[in-house]
């Protein structure tokens, strides 16, 4: 759970809110009508009042015969108006909103999509979705519903404010006379209440952290009776989330009755004077009434300005949050002149063996020329990396973690680029190439097998998306997980749930092979693929690893024994430098760290087979 | 789903400490809108008495007659209308303390429950969390709360509220003006009715657009998570091409939700304003025909806004009221769980640690034996060792010492007396233990430490923390111990929580030491200096140690070899490597770097 503290700005940002406003462009005629529909309820609002008077002043101008058909006709034709109005706004705002997140989201996603790795180094999975929905779709209710609430608020007022000037001056400036403190005392406490319920929310992600941080971790509190302890710390979060919840509750309960009162302020003294001028005969009973309506009628739309205001104002941190994610350019992408290339070479239609970018497409050697990288400005973790891969080699990166193996997979995978130096595909710097071209070409099986939710077909498929049936069962073969795949409930077309997990680990990275496989990659990679399955697994990707590498430049991390003898080369990388290098028999005949790393490993293994023999 | 009259009861039961709050608040409710009828009134009978007297006669005009004179009054119009600020000021007194007290006892309530529901789950014994989700109690303990605060709060008031506004507006109207009153209320029935059948028919679209708004999350995480696998196959094409369906579901459920929520509020507010209108123009009519006064049409068209609003809300408090009835049975299922038994008392002081098991026997939930007739002695100081396959039953030992679970036949004896005997916090404070896969809380490494001996000072902590040979890598932290552990801090390998976790049971000084695998993660040199600092703690604390690496059995008092829940082989290092079995096994590998027995297919080290 991510927990972060929501900043409240004190001004409203209007340039913000003008780009946020831009992706609101394309639904333009909506937005209009919008603006009118608020201004028709706002003006239907306005005069029922003014129906009344006109009944009640011609009904004490009593004549024989009254018929109270129009003034009944006129309110209800305002009635239908209204109703109508209340529809449209309804369906346009609730359409623009729903609009306007779904574009605002598909946006974020597919930048999201376009960005380099370095970009989620910092950011956690949590923090990325709270971004593509909650904040989506605040940042869209608040440009639909508020703006056009505002449009319909201030007609309102305005409107109100126009009918009792005209009505009478006089009448008209006391009711006006309160709408000062109104406004002041509404956004006052709008924000007081913005700031407590907000503060609420948080305990309460607090309390939902520490209830579910509590049952995962109940062994160990058991174990360390730790229920007291554990116990307390819950009542401090419970208490404050009590604190901040009644605040708000109390907060409404001054707020409401003042503003009331202010309200009935305006009402008494229009009785008072307004009825002194009736007296005199200078004010109809209508107009009377009709005030004392209107300044009941003053409340709500004040209310809601301050609110809009309060919650723009809250909502600008989700706006700078989706606008700079929407912002941020991909760091790693087709260079100006590739780009041009690429598209010289697509007008020539492209010569058989070439690749879209004019190169050829087939893959020989792999140079890595004094190649330096560090994580944005930290500890160099390789330096002056050189290595030149020939035809068809499979190296092996061996070592203790955190030496440089993966860095040296992430930057061959064109995940990050070389801070100094270059990575040649035959004799041409790999940023020249076009990236879609190279990582098409790349096949990667990592050490936790990551499946999507779906069937195993399509998880298989997901190396090729337009491979047929037989190819998929090629693949399938060709890494000995065919045997296990037919023997499911529904063979290729059963589902493998959420993240894989109805798989065991093993059946996972097999099909994580075939996939691999099926993309039919000119370079292949595996990163720590064998260390984390069963020795039965083991033994089923070792049968098929041979096909799997022939022909191919490989490259292989990984602390199991039979992976690692399978390779042509084997590098020892300690501190971002290859210390040993050679073949198995070569670096054993040395006696030198591979060997050290080597026996401890074989030992291991050894034991953990006899362990699970016993098992059996 | 439980019948909403136990829901009531239940409900009822919690409020338990905070019902005379709760009744002050609805008292306070009926003050307070009671004082807010009577401004209109003052309104009214102003109207008809002092400025157009003559109009004719009501029961309000009546009312006035008895205190004041007409033209007096006429005279000091301001007293009316100070009348209605200070009736205005009085009701919102009143509503004051209604929100304080509702909130008061609504939140007071939930938080009660929440500490309730914290403490019951840490109580319920590991065979209930066993079955449940985790992400479902979760659920049970906060939603649902909320959903119990929010209608004690807001439905079960707005109820009140509105049951209050008719018992008081109905009667007041009928005695103002009968046929008026019968025509006020003409559409209220109808009203309720509509707004309580719509909302319980688009209630299934709500869901439905929730579940819609789960298909996109879930979408967006499994993209994210497996953005590795997105970029190894370079298919952001086809993810977005994925994400576009579900995102495009939740939009145009969105659009239907509206658009049914447009109906709805425009034809409510159609009804609502044609009762007024049928208001105003019957008012007018009996005004023509001298049978109303002005006054009282006011009087009316007032009382009729104040009842309307909280009348039409029914609809949709009513059908949030039947969730509430739902949540109530949600929260009791876990609430009437048992606690795991206590016995005995927790203060006595601690034992010696010698632990005697005799014939043990253990099913889980699900009927699979696990322990089957397993005896062994330890003595105190000594050190066991435990050594078998996964799934041979050794972790469930430990968890019987610990009384995570109960044994179902045999006897566990601890210093004599039988475990079942024993209080289980006195029993599980004999125990200083290292689970295999150690959960660390989300605070600082020094917190988590402690958490072994909450009294320990930082001199203590720091030596645990050299004896797990983690006290340099912790020190290497920018922060060193008060590093945040988890999402919020530093994310520690396996072996680093193991080690974390060593260090906070070595500083329990309990008479017992169990270390379940504790050890895996680590890398072997690691482990020996770890092995040996333990080594001279020989003799003082009584060790009970799983592992799959024989150098950290070696050094033990005797071992036992498990598998399928018994134990195959036991005895000394030496009378084990006496006779044939995995043992004798194991330690060729260690030594000689190779297994005597010829079942093993794979060849040795080329060098050796």
């Amino acid at each position: 759970m991510h927990l972060e503290e929501e900043t409240f700005h004190d001004r409203l940002d209007l340039k913000l809110w003008g780009q946020v406003l831009r992706h609101a462009m394309p639904y333009k005629r909506m937005m209009i009508l919008l603006g009118v529909a608020a201004v028709a309820i706002a003006v239907c609002d306005a005069s029922f009042a003014l129906v009344t008077r006109w009944a009640v002043d011609d009904v004490t101008n009593m004549e024989q015969g009254f018929n109270p058909l129009p003034y009944v006709g006129a309110y209800m034709g305002l009635a239908a108006l209204l109703a109508f109005g209340v529809w449209a706004f309804i369906n346009l705002a609730g359409g623009l909103s729903h609009h306007m997140s779904h574009d605002i989201r598909r946006a974020t996603f597919t930048r999201i999509q376009e960005l380099e790795f370095a970009y989620f180094d910092h950011r956690p999975t949590g923090w990325l979705i709270s971004r593509l929905t909650s904040d989506c779709d605040k940042l869209s209710r608040v440009i639909a519903w508020s703006l056009l609430d505002l449009v319909w608020a201030s007609s309102l007022i305005l409107a109100i404010s126009v009918i009792l000037l005209v009505l009478n001056l006089k009448l008209g400036l006391i009711v006006l006379g309160v709408v000062p403190p109104l406004v002041v005392i509404s956004s006052w406490f709008q924000k007081r209440l913005l700031l407590s319920s907000r503060k609420t929310r948080k305990y309460n992600s607090f309390i939902t952290a520490a209830f579910s941080e509590g049952i995962q971790g109940l062994k160990t509190t058991k174990t360390f009776v730790r229920e007291k302890a554990n116990l307390k710390e819950f009542q401090v979060l419970s208490d404050k989330m009590y604190d901040y919840s009644v605040l708000n509750a109390i907060q409404s309960a001054v707020y409401l009755p003042i503003v009331l009162t202010i309200g009935s302020v305006a009402a008494g003294t229009v009785l008072w004077i307004g009825g002194v001028d009736h007296l005199a005969g200078a004010v109809t009973l209508g107009t009377l009434i009709a005030f004392i309506f209107y300044a009941g009628q003053f409340f709500e739309p004040i209310n809601q300005i301050a609110s809009i205001l309060v919650q723009l104002q809250g909502a600008q941190a989700a706006g700078e949050r989706v606008l700079s994610l929407l912002a941020t350019e991909p760091g790693i992408t087709d260079s100006e002149h590739v780009l041009k290339r690429l598209e010289a070479n697509s007008n020539a239609q492209g010569s058989p063996g070439m690749a879209p970018d004019g190169y050829p497409a087939q893959i020989q050697r792999i140079d890595f020329r004094d190649v330096s990288f560090s994580y944005e400005d930290n500890e160099p973790v390789l330096e002056g990396f050189s290595l030149a891969v020939n035809p068809g080699e499979t190296i092996a990166l061996v070592g203790a973690s955190g030496g440089g193996k993966s860095t040296i997979v992430n930057l061959l995978a064109r995940f990050y680029e070389p801070t100094k130096g270059g990575i040649f595909i035959d004799d041409v710097e790999y940023r020249e190439r076009s990236l879609e071209w190279y990582q098409s070409n790349l096949g990667i099986v990592l050490q936790s097998p990551h499946l999507f939710a779906g069937t195993v077909l399509e998880n298989i498929r997901y190396g090729r998306l337009n491979a047929s049936m037989e190819e998929v069962e090629q693949a399938a073969r060709m890494v000995n997980a065919h045997g296990f795949i037919s023997k499911l409930e529904n063979g290729y077309d059963t589902s493998v749930g959420e993240g894989g997990n109805r798989l065991s680990t093993g059946q996972k990275q097999l099909v994580s092979f075939a996939r691999a496989i099926l993309a039919n990659p000119q370079i292949f990679i595996m990163d720590e693929a064998t260390s984390s399955i069963d020795t039965e697994t083991e033994a089923l990707i070792q049968k098929g690893l041979h096909t799997i590498l022939r022909g191919r430049i490989s490259f292989v991390i990984a602390h199991r024994l039979s992976t690692i003898r399978s390779a042509d080369r084997i590098l020892v990388i300690d501190k971002g430098k290859i210390i040993e290098m050679g073949s198995h028999s070569e670096l054993i005949a040395a006696k030198g760290h591979y060997f050290a790393l080597y026996t401890r490993q074989f030992r291991r293994e050894t034991e953990a087979r006899a362990l699970d023999r016993v098992g059996t | 789903m439980r019948p909403a009259a136990e829901a009531v009861r239940i409900a009822w039961s919690l409020m338990t400490g905070y019902r005379g709050r709760f009744a002050l608040a609805i008292a306070a409710m009926l003050a307070g809108t009671g004082l807010r009828f009577l401004v209109p009134l003052v309104a009214s009978g102003t109207i008809d008495y002092a400025l157009e007297s003559g109009n004719g006669s009501s029961r309000i005009v009546q009312f006035f007659e008895r205190f004041v004179e007409q033209s007096w009054l006429a005279q000091n119009l301001w007293l009316a209308g100070l009348l209605m600020i200070g009736l205005t000021l009085f009701a919102g007194i009143f509503n004051f303390f209604k929100g304080k007290l509702a909130a008061e006892a609504a939140d007071g309530i939930a938080r009660k429950l929440k500490n309730r529901l914290y403490s019951h789950l840490q109580e319920l014994p590991m065979r209930f969390h066993d079955e449940a989700e985790t992400g479902d109690l979760v659920q049970r303990c906060t939603s649902d709360v909320e959903t119990l605060r929010l209608a004690i709060n807001n439905q079960v008031v707005d109820v009140s509220h509105a049951l209050i506004l008719m018992g008081t507006a109905i009667p007041l109207m009928f005695l103002l003006d009968f046929h008026m009153a019968l025509a006020s209320f003409i559409l209220i029935g109808p009203i309720i009715a509509f707004g309580y059948f719509y909302i319980k028919r688009v209630r299934h679209l709500f869901q439905r657009f929730d579940e819609a708004e789960g298909k996109v999350t879930s979408v967006v995480q499994e993209n994210l998570t497996g953005l590795r696998v997105v970029r190894a196959f370079r298919q952001q094409d086809f993810e977005i091409e994925k994400f576009s369906g579900p995102n495009q579901e939740y939009r145009d459920l969105g659009l239907r939700l509206i658009s049914l929520m447009a109906i709805y509020w425009s034809i409510s507010d159609m009804i609502a304003l044609t009762q007024n209108a049928i208001v105003l123009g019957l008012g007018i009519y009996f005004i023509s025909a001298g049978e109303l006064t002005v006054g009282t049409l006011f009087a009316f068209i007032m009382l009729l806004n104040l009842v309307l609003w909280p009348v039409r809300q029914m609809g949709r408090t009513l059908t949030e009221l039947g969730k509430s009835i739902v949540a109530i049975g949600r929260i009791q299922d876990i609430l009437e769980q048992p606690e795991e038994g206590r016995t005995g008392e927790v203060d006595e002081p601690a034992g010696a640690g010698h632990i005697v098991a005799e014939n043990v026997t253990f099913s889980h939930n699900d009927g699979q034996v696990a322990l089957q007739e397993v005896s062994f002695e330890v003595l105190p100081g000594q050190t066991l060792a435990i050594l078998g396959p996964s799934g041979s039953g050794k972790s469930t030992l430990i968890h019987l010492l610990l009384r995570l679970y109960d044994y179902q036949s045999g006897s566990l004896r601890f210093d004599g007396t039988e475990m079942k005997d024993l209080d289980r916090k006195w029993a599980r404070h004999q125990f200083a233990t290292v689970m295999q896969e150690p959960f660390l809380f989300s605070k600082s490494i020094i917190e988590n430490i402690r958490i072994g001996r909450p009294s320990a000072d930082e001199e203590e902590i720091s030596r645990v923390a050299q004896m797990a040979h983690i006290h340099e890598t912790i020190d290497r932290f920018p922060s060193g111990y008060e590093t945040m552990v988890g999402e919020r801090g530093v994310t520690l390998s396996g072996g680093q929580r193991q080690r974390v976790a060593l260090a906070r049971a070595l500083l329990r000084e309990a008479p017992v030491l169990l270390l379940d695998d504790a050890l895996s993660a680590v890398d072997t040199e690691t482990e020996e200096i770890i092995i040996d600092a333990l080594k001279k703690r020989h003799g003082k604390m009584t060790t009970l140690v799983i592992a799959h690496r024989l150098s950290t059995l070696a050094h033990a008092d005797k071992v036992i070899v498990m598998d399928n829940g018994r134990i195959i082989q036991s005895g000394t290092h030496e009378e084990l490597c006496a006779s044939d079995g995995l043992y004798r096994r194991l330690w060729h590998i260690q030594n000689k770097g190779d297994d005597p027995t010829p079942t093993v297919a794979t060849s040795a080290p080329q060098g050796t």
